[in-house]
């Protein structure tokens, strides 16, 4: 019975020395020079403007999560509409059953004004 | 280039069909009537369950569509019906909750719905495709509503971290999916388990793999130990309705799932996954017992409850017979009505900004003993004393487990339930023996009133007259063999 | 390039993952980065199994797994943003106001 937990006791121990391995090589085998230029952050050569930290408008991501879902979503139309010619009404009823879903989001997302910049 | 045609029988699926489009319809309501239309969608939400309900009923027998992959049977339907009680009640009874806190406006509503409705296909889910993609959208709504209060440190938290650790299960059950898919070249449960069946599906490791991470992966979304550090972060931080909801639907839903997967896929292979069903069932007894004894916040003990109860629930899957299912069912009935019981109690609490701590209760006899009793008599029913509901569940999974053959694990099972009676019995001690602490007068919302005292009825009733819920429960367990 | 190739490589991308979410002490975007590998460590190895088994299924759940992910994706990124909100910080170490 045990022996069929081997392979979890070899992934176990693959990952803990694949992790550590890189983890550990790095840190022997690197060479630790710091100096200030090395240190500071990289700004295409010149010197830096601003915090390294610099914070993005919340927006972005308002905008990013919204853009991420329709974006994604649009790869279910590629392999229906190649195999469109074969998969008949039923397929076409489907697609169109899943993009008045995708629809009904929209709608919400519009009317809740998440579309605006301001 | 013919394809072969599907059969599709969308009347199978009306009680989803009819969750999804109400669900879609209300989140526009809500869109376009902003804060006014709060009411009608919570009456709305309402009248749809029930209507689903109903639709349930209109189903018999066992029936498949979409070429295998959704199932309806006695056992799915009962399950579903135990999903909406477990969505209705929690709702109902926290709709001054949900105005009060700013969590009104419908979407709430809506969100819980499609939790649900991701439960209701995880319980007729006949492939490992349309069980994963039940699971992400139950699980995906829930991280949303643990995270409800925008403005709450804690329920922000809750929903982070519920999401972390909610997708590596995730990710896990869907590993362990690949490794089941590349050894037998199916998803269907039907066709992995035809070729199990067959004398080339024996022994392969990488199958044992698969099915060691579509446990782990499963045992995560039940909150069973090892797999349950979210649960106590989670059920303190998320808004106390959402707790309550957490507490039943995902759990019946996941576990009405493992049932498929256990009995009806890998039958042949119990050998292995009996074994760490045990483990998972004794760990989690244990730490729902003694985790629960240093909390000062009731949120947090029940989280430590649920997990003890789980483990018990995983004795009946352990016992791997019909009787063990039918233990199942009738212990997560009695749970539902249990643990909304009591979240109804401290949502009422909530009114007066109290309850989240223990120390809330204290001296709640002087002050209002029919409150404290009916406290009382649900911790005394999870605690698992007779007459009450809750001893009838033990009792009917400890039986299977006995009759399985599994004697030393029903032997743990109860000594584990007498050291988690102890913290139960220490909330009563609280609010009969300690001294009140400041005035208030807690008093129950109309929705509350209804589900605390259907709650106490129904843990009264099942405790003393049992044989209704087991003549169900034993009719819903048939399409198991 | 044998089967045995690229389920190698999709569980390294899985360890690397888990291990990304249970080592990392500094940002939570990296906690989500892990998790979409995770994701992908999974398709690579239903596309592998599709390919070498000549079965289309593999494929058609890997579709479902990426739309899927991207909607978990856009899941974690609102939380998060409610999370940054009330915080002013994605620090793995200060998500820690329940104790017990």
């Amino acid at each position: 019975m045990l022996e069929h937990y081997f392979p979890i006791l070899v992934l176990l121990g693959a990952a803990l020395a694949i992790g550590g391995g890189a983890m550990g090589f790095s840190y022997l085998v690197g060479p630790k020079r710091p100096y200030h230029e090395k240190l500071d952050q990289y700004e295409c050569g010149f010197a830096p403007l601003g915090r390294i930290r610099m914070r993005f408008d919340v927006r972005f991501y308002l905008i990013a999560i919204i853009f991420i879902v329709f974006d994604i979503e649009a790869a279910f139309l590629f392999p229906w509409a190649v195999a469109f010619e074969s998969i008949g009404l039923i397929g076409f009823i489907e697609m169109m059953l899943f993009l008045s879903v995708l629809l009904v989001g929209y709608a919400y997302v519009w009317k809740k004004g998440a579309l605006e910049w301001e | 280039m013919a394809v072969e045609q599907l059969d599709i029988h969308l009347v199978l699926m009306m009680p989803e069909i009819l969750v999804a489009i109400m669900a879609m319809a209300l989140l526009l309501l809500s869109a376009w009537t902003h804060k006014g239309g709060a009411g009608v969608i919570h009456w709305l939400t309402m009248m749809t369950i029930v209507a689903v309900v109903l639709v349930i009923q209109v189903g018999s027998g066992t029936a498949t569509t979409f070429g295998g992959q959704f199932i309806t049977d006695d056992f799915s339907r009962y399950v579903k019906v135990v999903m909406c009680l477990g969505m209705v009640l929690p709702v109902l009874m926290s709709a001054d909750y949900i105005r009060g806190h700013g969590m009104d406006g419908g979407e709430y509503h809506v969100v819980t719905m499609f939790a649900m409705l991701g439960g209701m296909i995880m319980a007729s889910s006949g492939g490992f495709l349309i069980l994963y993609l039940g699971l992400e959208l139950m699980s995906l709504s829930l991280y949303v509503l643990a995270a409800w209060r925008r403005d709450d440190r804690c329920s922000s938290e809750a929903g982070l971290k519920y999401f972390v650790l909610g997708s590596v299960a995730s990710g896990l059950l869907l590993y362990g999916i690949s490794m089941v898919y590349g050894v037998t070249g199916g998803t269907g449960f039907a066709e992995v388990a035809s070729f199990l069946g067959k004398p080339e599906g024996h022994g392969s490791q990488l199958l044992a793999l698969g099915v060691v991470m579509i446990l782990a992966g499963m045992g995560f979304k039940i909150a069973a130990v090892p797999f349950h550090m979210w649960a106590p972060d989670v059920y303190q931080g998320a808004p106390t309705p959402v707790t309550a909801f957490m507490s039943v639907v995902p759990k019946v839903a996941a576990i009405a799932a493992l049932f498929r997967i256990l009995f009806d896929v890998f039958p042949t292979y119990h050998v292995q996954w009996v074994p760490i069903l045990q483990l998972f069932a004794v760990l989690s007894m244990a730490v729902g017992a003694f985790g629960g004894l240093v909390q000062t916040n009731i949120k947090r003990l029940l989280a430590y409850s649920s997990i003890g109860h789980v483990g018990y629930m995983l004795i009946g899957l352990v016992a791997n017979s019909q009787a063990g299912a039918q233990g199942v069912l009738v212990y997560i009935t009695i749970y539902l009505f249990m643990t909304v019981g009591v979240f109804g109690l401290i949502i009422a609490f909530d009114r007066q900004g109290l309850g989240e701590n223990i120390s809330d209760y204290q001296g709640l006899a002087r002050k209002q003993p029919v409150m404290a009793f009916v406290m009382a008599m649900f911790m005394f029913s999870m605690a698992g004393i007779p007459p009450l509901a809750g001893f009838i569940g033990k009792f009917s999974i400890f039986m299977a487990a006995v009759k399985g053959g599994f004697i030393p694990l029903a032997v743990v099972g109860v000594l584990f339930s007498a050291v988690g009676a102890f913290y139960y019995i220490r909330v009563v001690k609280v609010m009969y023996f300690d001294q009140p602490e400041g005035e208030f007068k807690v008093t129950l919302s109309g929705g509350g009133f209804i589900v605390v005292s259907l709650s106490l009825f129904m843990i009264f009733f099942w405790g003393i007259l049992p044989g209704d819920l087991l003549a169900w429960t034993g009719a819903s367990v048939q399409a198991f063999h | 390039m044998s089967l045995n190739h690229y389920l190698v490589l999709g569980a390294i991308l899985f360890t690397i993952g888990i291990f990304g979410i249970f080592l990392n002490r500094r940002n939570v975007i990296i906690i989500m980065m892990s998790i979409e590998l995770i994701l992908l460590a999974v398709n690579i190895n239903f596309v592998a199994f599709s390919r070498f088994m000549g079965n289309v299924d593999g494929q058609i759940i890997t579709f479902f797994v990426m739309t899927v992910a991207a909607a978990e994706a856009a899941i974690g990124l609102a939380i998060l943003v409610a999370f940054f909100r009330n915080r002013a910080t994605i620090d793995v170490e200060e998500i820690d106001s329940m104790k017990g």
